[in-house]
């Protein structure tokens, strides 16, 4: 099962000089240095083997793509791809779907307080 | 730990105001190391905010609850993936109040911490430090459950600097989500990635790492191999989580890798 080139229609690395939206050329190592420090955090070694890295960073982008393109074959009936087609893929799968919903929640408790903050700028400033 | 009241006497501006005078000063000292900074914070906070904190989590199926009390002290980054108990299999979110965890370690421990972290700390680029900045300054508890918020800190207390600058990484690494966003944009073809749904694929493919990290080091202990991992660990984890039904399978077979 080894591959001597794996990844999803990996190519070498491209020059950052075209925006990457209409390229579909994917560098190597996009994920490299935080993947070192999630492998570290997860029970790997202090510092991984680059093989490793990026070898996980392959299944990585794998599996990411694999879940959004069936999220948009799920989007796609309803008309346009949201997050809930994500939610909708990982459901049996309890801790990860916890984790969304509390990250979820917690990106509008964030939003919630930015924009108090915005507020009370206002006050003091109109204060002085 | 004071009780409730007086969170609930101060109004919501005010505990707005204290969280935003938070933000900005962790804005502000980007500069720094991220640990050293988020100490001090951490000795500047009010005494009761992890209980403020509790009282909010507690009630987090109440929406609008949550929106009166203003998100005090909760100055949480979307971007790090810091709230999530050890290990993705644990269900029961589990986050690190970090407030009374000054008084709980010795001073010398935060110190090698912070020590021993710097160099990871300078390979983190001017975004990732301010939202790291951020996360450490937020109070977590473990749960609604003040008990279980107490065997966090209780364990983490009996932490060794190995395991804190494990646990650290743990807490604070993340994909990022400009890479992420971008790898979505380029597989869906759309340019309409939300900023939540960018959040959650981070969030998923994080604990997908930590299932393989896990499973590849189990398959070394059952080789009796030791070391970091190799690639033919981390194959053989993948070939056991796709047994199990966790990854998901391609509808249209892959024919040339």
């Amino acid at each position: 099962m080894s591959n001597p080139s794996p990844g999803t229609s990996s190519k070498a690395k491209v020059g950052s000089s075209q925006p990457s939206e209409t390229s579909f050329k994917r560098k190597r190592g996009v994920f490299q240095k935080d993947l070192q420090h999630m492998m570290y955090g997860f029970g790997d070694d202090a510092n991984p083997l680059p093989e490793t890295v990026t070898l996980v960073e392959d299944i990585v982008v794998e599996y990411v793509t694999d879940l959004a393109h069936k999220a948009q074959d799920i989007g796609s009936k309803r008309g346009k791809l949201s997050v809930e087609d994500f939610l909708y893929l990982i459901r049996k799968d309890m801790p990860k779907l916890n984790r969304c919903t509390e990250l979820l929640s917690m990106q509008e408790e964030l939003k919630q307080a930015r924009k108090a903050f915005e507020v009370d700028e206002e006050k003091l400033a109109t204060l002085e | 730990m004071k009780c409730t009241e007086e969170r609930d006497s101060r109004d919501e501006a005010s505990s707005a105001t204290w969280l935003a005078f938070a933000i900005l000063t962790s804005r502000m000292k980007q500069s720094k190391d991220p640990f050293e900074a988020a100490l001090e914070e951490q000795e500047e906070s009010p005494p009761d905010s992890p209980v403020g904190e509790d009282e909010l989590n507690s009630q987090t199926p109440n929406e609008a609850q949550n929106q009166t009390d203003g998100g005090q002290n909760i100055l949480v980054d979307d971007d790090d993936d810091d709230y999530d108990d050890l290990g993705p299999t644990i269900k029961n979110p589990s986050h690190l109040s970090s407030s009374s965890t000054p008084k709980l370690h010795s001073t010398s421990v935060n110190a090698t911490v912070a020590a021993a972290v710097t160099n990871k700390n300078k390979e983190y680029d001017d975004d990732e430090e301010e939202e790291n900045v951020d996360v450490e300054l937020s109070k977590f508890p473990s749960s609604a459950d003040p008990t279980k918020m107490a065997k966090m800190q209780a364990i983490l207390s009996q932490f060794t600097e190995d395991q804190m600058s494990r646990y650290e990484s743990f807490r604070r690494s993340a994909l990022q989500k400009s890479n992420m966003r971008r790898l979505l944009v380029s597989i869906t073809g759309s340019q309409k990635i939300s900023l939540p749904m960018t959040i959650v694929v981070c969030g998923i493919a994080k604990m997908f790492v930590g299932e393989l990290v896990e499973k590849a080091r189990m398959v070394m202990t059952e080789r009796k191999e030791s070391g970091p991992i190799r690639p033919c660990h981390i194959r053989e984890a993948y070939r056991i989580l796709k047994l199990e039904g966790k990854v998901p399978k391609r509808s249209v077979q892959r024919l040339f890798r």
